[in-house]
């Protein structure tokens, strides 16, 4: 039998270019983007925990805290929101501002200063030390009328502070005091 | 010519198959997944935040729990879905207290109290109070005296999350 041609001059066929075939990963994400989507969570909801002494145990409360006053040193810090920025006290004495009877630390601008209001914070923190018994506690009070973002927001400021990209503790302990109505 | 031009068939090359350009939809799918990676939590929701009020926004990262629903919105007082007290009245009230918050709460309570001695459930007193972020301070420390007079002295205050 004679071949026709030559088998080095068979013409090769060129290959056909195979498509990379989509649909299999398509499938994929047609269930797994649903499925996701489904339990994502665009906005997270966290809670501030304040807890109030029992009511029932208001009076008895009372009795069992009848320490000797004088081996207790407190430092009672307390924050009062103004409108005219934040008053900064303790059992000694009221932390004066730049002139007498002005805010310790006055609003900048319309707004709020928490960042000075912090700083401030680790200054008192870092004097007062560990002299006394309670000075991981703060009392945050406010005048009847301001909105409770600034309320939650003075609490992040007392909280805690950002330096140099650490956060340090500042008065874990917070509470809200009750004030004038 | 040996074959007539009309039988030979019209098309020889089969069309084949249509080829749908699928390969950008795939990239945008493939961001997609990745994003949703990202926002995946197991947490489920265990609070329905109210649809008409704003929350407060906090840096403070403590999950939220079960208990009691108190949703105080500009216009209503509600608990538990079910609106107690219209706001205005309550801004306008003399004393810490507020009646009618007092009285379904007293439900709640001796509710859960009859609970705990029948089941022996604990009572956990917790109370999630849902505020919208412009109330003023004076009604939120009449909600939180009420709750506290009332067997509910653990508070947890919802609010947003934010980065940092």
């Amino acid at each position: 039998m004679i071949l026709a041609y030559k088998p080095s001059e068979k013409v090769k066929h060129g290959f056909e270019e195979t498509r990379l075939n989509i649909a299999p990963v398509m499938n994929l994400m047609v269930v797994l983007i649903p499925l996701l989507l489904s339990s994502a969570e665009f906005v997270r909801l966290s809670v501030i925990e304040l807890n109030l002494p029992p009511a029932a145990l208001g009076p008895e409360g009372e009795q069992l805290n009848n320490l000797p006053e004088e081996e207790q040193r407190k430092l009672d810090l307390t924050v009062t929101i103004t409108d005219r920025g934040f008053f900064i006290s303790s059992a000694m004495a009221v932390l004066g501002g730049e002139k007498e009877g002005e805010p310790t630390i006055p609003l900048s601008g319309d707004m709020y200063d928490f960042e000075a209001l912090a700083e401030k914070l680790y200054e008192i923190k870092t004097k007062a030390g560990d002299r006394f018994t309670d000075s991981e506690h703060i009392i945050i009070m406010a005048e009847p009328e301001i909105d409770y973002q600034t309320i939650v927001s003075t609490m992040d400021a007392s909280r805690s502070i950002r330096i140099n990209g650490e956060n340090q503790a500042l008065f874990p302990i917070v509470s809200l005091s009750a004030g004038i109505l | 010519m040996a074959i007539r031009p009309s039988i030979r068939k019209k098309h020889k090359t089969d069309p084949g198959e249509a080829h749908l350009q699928l390969t950008s939809m795939m990239d945008m799918f493939t961001i997609i997944l990745v994003f949703l990676l990202k926002t995946y939590s197991t947490h489920g929701q265990l609070i329905n935040p109210s649809a008409d009020l704003t929350l407060p926004t906090s840096v403070i990262q403590h999950l939220p729990e079960q208990g009691l629903d108190v949703t105080v919105s500009m216009d209503w007082i509600l608990v538990n879905g079910s609106p107690v007290e219209k706001t205005v009245n309550v801004a306008s009230m003399d004393g810490y207290m507020i009646p009618a918050l007092r009285q379904e709460l007293r439900k709640y309570a001796d509710e859960a109290l009859k609970m705990e001695e029948l089941y022996g459930v604990k009572f956990s007193g917790k109370v999630t109070i849902q505020g919208d972020k412009k109330l003023p301070y004076k009604l939120l420390m009449k909600v939180m005296a009420t709750c506290g007079q009332t067997d509910y002295p653990n508070m947890r205050l919802v609010v947003y999350q934010e980065e940092g």
